[in-house]
């Protein structure tokens, strides 16, 4: 899947889950930059992208999550 | 002999351990006691009168760590306030304490209006001193500020006495920690299981390791398990909770020694990760703030059936130095079985809320018991204490609720959404998630409205933990049979 693919499906996610668009998607984007991303939501945003994207993360692979960039990338070794 | 002179022994004797493992570095008793020894003396050159509590920024460094112990080694009482907390509550706590002096290891001071700052990461070297200060043992070791319901925080001391009972009794519990211990601390310092996690290991010469603020606490906490091989893990149940879908990666057969504090603990998770950790004694077990951290302790068996109630497991029974009792509404003692509110007595019980009568007036109350004439703290939890003397949990006899640990007065939310929304009606409830992890549900009597203000409003007055995660609309509260609204009712709305 190519990155963009990527960014659309996981803005589309992101905008679900927290109920809201204000954030513009880049690579160094964190949870701490986003209303209501936190730590609770993380755990319902990993479960969707993990449905999404019919993959599953390690749980090794979730500290690596410091910000968007580092997201995609983990989520296209897995595609 | 007091609980200061066995911290200075026991940093004494353990000079070439390791101390702390902070943010991937290792820190020595060595390094500790000088760091520790640069903060007392800025310490000795504060007014010693009007400077009794001392505010401590709660960083995770080694200079807010070793603050504590210089300040205990004065004499003085900290108290914690969490930088990320919302101005207005942190100040109101430091208004309620008089506090005039702040420990800070940040590169520029949190507050500054009005008070002094020690910036304890700018100090000089200085010659180690770790011989305390005569004082006595009632002094407070610290004062924790919890939810309050009318929108004030209250503060609950806890003294030198106090704690020195808590640690006989969990060493008891928690037996041999010494300097080849790994321990865990994963709290935040406002919250008093992170006492435990520091002070426990310190007294043993054990290494503490603690988890980076701003991450994902579960994720973080196994890589550490795991990596660091600890041995000896404090833990609430939503960390096991939010790893369960993890559960098959991890093996920890380092653990000796896992403990369960501050929430109720399920024990079908629970039985699942016990395979986890093959080699550890698991230990449920009870407490609040006022008696000094956990006070009642239940021991997991993997091979006899473990005792639980609606499927929360037991917490047991007193450990060595409390005597609690389960009361009806007229303070006399219940038959085995009946439920009624969770009374405790003994040396780990608080002297009483920080200047706050009508709150102490209310909590504590006298009982002959025993022949005795015993001073008893009112819980506010629902128990019941079965055949064997065990103590069973069933939920809160008001309006709490426990978020991640921390306790939650339900009104003291209402209370500021109420003075936002202007003459709206407003309730909160304690609901639990999938996870089965407690969040908290706010239903607004009202049509529909815009949540964003609402919700930037209240993380201006409250932490982060205290915001409800789901808000639901509703034309008119339902109420019950004696006319009240019917939080139980409500509580439905959010099961999807």
């Amino acid at each position: 899947m190519e990155r963009n693919d990527i960014v659309l499906k996981l803005k589309n996610i992101l905008a679900e889950t927290l109920e809201h668009t204000n954030f513009e998607i880049n690579d160094a984007l964190t949870a701490k930059d986003v209303d209501g991303w936190d730590s609770l939501s993380h755990m319902i945003i990993i479960t969707q992208i993990e449905k999404e994207f019919g993959i599953k993360f390690k749980l090794r692979d979730l500290n690596k999550l410091d910000n968007v960039g580092a997201l995609i990338d983990v989520i296209q070794t897995k595609l | 002999m007091p609980l200061i002179f066995d911290i200075q022994n026991a940093i004494e004797n353990n000079l070439s351990n390791n101390a702390f493992f902070i943010n991937e570095k290792y820190y020595t008793y060595q390094e500790y006691s000088q760091i520790i020894s640069n903060i007392r003396k800025s310490i000795k050159k504060i007014s010693s009168d009007e400077n009794f509590n001392v505010g401590l920024v709660t960083n995770d460094d080694i200079e807010t760590y070793a603050s504590i112990i210089a300040l205990w080694l004065e004499g003085k009482t900290y108290v914690p306030l969490n930088p990320e907390f919302p101005k207005s509550r942190n100040q109101n706590i430091i208004n309620q304490s008089h506090i005039k002096t702040i420990l800070d290891s940040s590169s520029n001071a949190v507050f500054n209006s009005g008070m002094s700052s020690i910036l304890t990461k700018q100090l000089p070297n200085c010659e180690i001193d770790l011989t305390p200060i005569q004082f006595s043992e009632n002094t407070n070791a610290y004062i924790l500020f919890t939810s309050g319901t009318t929108g004030t925080p209250k503060g609950v001391p806890i003294t030198f006495d106090n704690l020195s009972n808590f640690i006989n009794a969990f060493n008891k519990l928690c037996p041999n920690i010494n300097s080849k211990d790994r321990f865990l601390q994963m709290f935040e310092l406002t919250f008093d299981m992170s006492v435990v996690s520091y002070l426990a290991p310190l007294l043993g010469g054990a290494c503490v390791y603690t988890i980076p603020k701003n991450k994902i606490k579960y994720s973080h906490i196994f890589e550490m398990m795991e990596d660091y091989k600890l041995t000896i893990t404090i833990m609430v149940p939503s960390i096991i909770n939010y790893l369960r879908p993890y559960f098959d990666e991890i093996n920890c057969p380092d653990v000796r020694f896992n403990l369960f504090a501050g929430e109720a603990l399920y024990l079908d998770v629970l039985e699942e990760w016990q395979k986890c950790l093959p080699n550890a004694t698991i230990v449920n077990s009870y407490g609040p703030t006022e008696t000094t951290i956990i006070c009642t302790s239940y021991h997991f068996s993997n091979s006899k059936k473990n005792k639980t109630h609606n499927g929360i497991v037991c917490i047991g029974k007193d450990m060595e130095n409390t005597l609690s009792i389960v009361v009806g509404d007229d303070e006399k003692e219940l038959a085995v079985g009946e439920t009624g509110e969770l009374c405790i007595s003994g040396k780990q019980v608080t002297p009483g809320y920080w200047e706050n009568d009508e709150r102490n007036e209310a909590s504590f109350f006298y009982k002959n018991y025993n022949d005795e004439n015993i001073r008893f703290y009112r819980t506010g939890d629902a128990c019941f204490k079965d055949e064997d003397g065990d103590f069973l949990y069933v939920g809160r006899v008001d309006f709490q609720a426990k978020i991640q640990g921390y306790r939650v007065e339900l009104s003291e939310i209402e209370f500021q959404v109420k003075s936002y929304l202007n003459k709206i009606n407003a309730v909160c409830v304690a609901i639990t998630n999938d996870l089965n992890n407690t969040e908290i549900g706010l239903v607004i009597e009202s049509e529909d409205i815009q949540t964003t203000p609402l919700l930037s409003f209240l993380k201006t007055k409250l932490p982060q933990y205290m915001i409800p995660t789901q808000i639901k609309f509703i034309h008119q509260f339902p109420l019950n049979s004696n006319g009240k609204i019917d939080r139980n009712k409500l509580r439905t709305l959010f099961n999807k």
